[in-house]
């Protein structure tokens, strides 16, 4: 009966296993490179020396390149790595064994977000060491500017690091919601994007909708707002810029709000993924 | 899934909204209203998500390339475009002004009457009008942002540097004085002119109410410059000994 009761151990060998998969398909190395040549390419930029601009298009362009990349790399590995077992009928093994549904989509969510964790770790870093040299050159050839010290936050492009890498979560566990019905990774990938623009969408929805709109577009709205997460809640560099800060607790209530869409996303594949025929 | 994601979505909704409500605020105000600036914001807000701002600078660029060019329709159209898509960036609406006022009437003149030609009465046209778009812009500008010293201050320039007007733009620099974020000087300058167009009462009771205020240790402030303005406002109107300013210690 032991067998049966969720095993974190098991969680853990499906993750370990999905994030070997992951690297074996080399998709974090291709999208790393891609996004790192965009970030290395603002280098170019010195020959414009337009001084603090410059330090906010390299920040711009690295969380820009980062959320672009990311969601792609959440979307696709979540579908790739989802299907490649379903369709190679080890899935289909693995399941025959006691392990419980909800464990091996935890192992996958957790196995997906090794990699994703992994492409924001290095992205931030990049864009840290690079907005770091670049604005340390700008002091030395400007000191007036920099009387009172470095303009940028670090730390705030940190947290902003940090509230992307939650989105990415969630977005993934949406992935994952899909993926336990679906029936092909095109379909999972098509939805998702599909998923990913209107979470992006539906405030501005709400806020048309709100000002002028019709009783039935409103309603129609605020069922959109019921259905789908806010992405823009996850865009902190949206809100601070280069120079701002972020509050611890307004970091903990973001994180709060991944945590629970993650949780419900994860409760709903469970629910499809146990009644689907493998 | 769709009745499990609508009930999970209420406690979801009670998170967000405080949430949304204080990152929302610290953006500009949304522009999202009948003009096509607004679509266009609304649009590359949600479709972009983190690009907008790498689209925004993307499109900087080509705004400096078109000044660099000198080219006033493309100039103009490359900066509705720019702070359409991404209006929160100060830097974009301040230097749009001073192209427009300081850069463009130049370019005009040159078009209209070549570089030597005659241009009695020509220019003065040309910077009215100028001036006039920059000051509309700047206003634009304020929907956005409309607490920013910045734009005020801006305003105050163009008001002084290029109207003349220094009862107009010591009204700016009051306004400016009155933002959050204000830099000292203009408060001074704000008394500075309304003395200058003879308003010397109001000057110096606005510098009295500013004196007790500014930080004594602070460079900035120029608190001593300020106490030694009002001294002199106070011998030119000839105020009383006994009613003169105190400054507390």
């Amino acid at each position: 009966m032991n067998a049966w009761q969720f095993s974190p151990r098991r969680v853990g060998l499906i993750a370990r296993v999905t994030f070997l998969e992951a690297r074996r398909q080399r998709l974090l190395p291709l999208l790393m490179l891609g996004a790192a040549g965009l970030e290395l390419g603002a280098q170019m930029l010195e020959e414009f020396n337009f001084g603090l601009s410059e330090l906010k298009f390299i920040a711009d362009l690295g969380q820009g390149v980062a959320a672009f990349f990311g969601s792609i790399l959440a979307i696709v590995a979540s579908a790739q790595l989802f299907f490649r077992e379903i369709d190679e009928r080890s899935a289909l093994t693995l399941l025959a064994k006691p392990v419980r549904r909800s464990e091996y989509l935890a192992g996958k969510f957790f196995g997906i977000m090794a990699v994703i964790s992994l492409f924001c770790v290095l992205m931030t870093a990049l864009i840290i060491v690079m907005l770091w040299s670049r604005e340390t050159a700008l002091m030395h050839g400007r000191p007036e500017l920099w009387e009172r010290g470095r303009h940028l936050n670090y730390a705030a492009i940190l947290a902003v690091g940090f509230a992307h890498w939650l989105g990415l979560a969630v977005l993934v566990a949406f992935t994952l919601l899909i993926a336990s019905f679906a029936q092909s990774s095109l379909f999972t990938v098509g939805v998702s994007l599909g998923v990913l623009v209107i979470c992006q969408l539906q405030f501005l929805a709400q806020e048309a909708y709100a000002k002028a709109g019709t009783l039935g577009g409103r309603w129609v709205a605020g069922f959109i707002a019921l259905l789908f997460p806010n992405f823009q809640v996850f865009n902190l560099g949206d809100v601070t810029g280069v120079e701002g800060e972020i509050g611890v607790m307004l970091l903990a209530r973001v994180t709060g709000y991944a945590l629970f869409y993650v949780g419900v996303a994860g409760m709903l594949a469970v629910f499809c993924f146990k009644r689907r025929e493998i | 899934m769709l009745v499990g994601l609508g009930i999970s979505g209420i406690p979801a909704r009670w998170l967000e909204m405080p949430l949304w409500k204080e990152l929302h605020i610290p953006q500009p105000q949304s522009r999202a209203d009948s003009r096509p600036g607004g679509l266009v914001q609304g649009i590359s807000l949600g479709l972009f998500g983190g690009l907008r701002a790498l689209l925004a600078d993307l499109l900087w660029l080509r705004v400096n390339l078109s000044w660099e060019r000198r080219r006033v329709p493309d100039t103009l159209a490359y900066l509705h475009l720019v702070t359409a898509v991404d209006p929160r960036p100060l830097i974009f609406w301040l230097n749009g002004a001073r192209m427009m006022a300081y850069d463009m009437p130049s370019w005009r003149i040159e078009n209209l009457a070549g570089r030597d030609g005659p241009v009695t009465g020509l220019r003065e046209r040309i910077e009215a009008e100028q001036t006039r778009l920059a000051l509309a812009w700047l206003d634009e500008a304020l929907k956005s942002h409309p607490a920013s010293a910045a734009i005020f201050i801006e305003r105050a320039n163009l008001q002084l540097n290029c109207r003349r007007d220094p009862a107009a733009a010591a009204a700016d620099y009051r306004r400016a004085a009155e933002q959050p974020d204000a830099p000292y000087y203009a408060a001074r300058l704000h008394a500075e002119l309304l003395r200058r167009v003879g308003r010397k009462a109001e000057a110096l009771a606005w510098l009295v109410e500013l004196h007790p205020r500014l930080p004594q240790g602070e460079e900035a402030a120029a608190a001593g410059l300020v106490l030694s303005r009002i001294r002199e406002l106070e011998e030119e109107l000839g105020v009383p000994s006994e009613q003169r300013y105190l400054p507390r210690i």
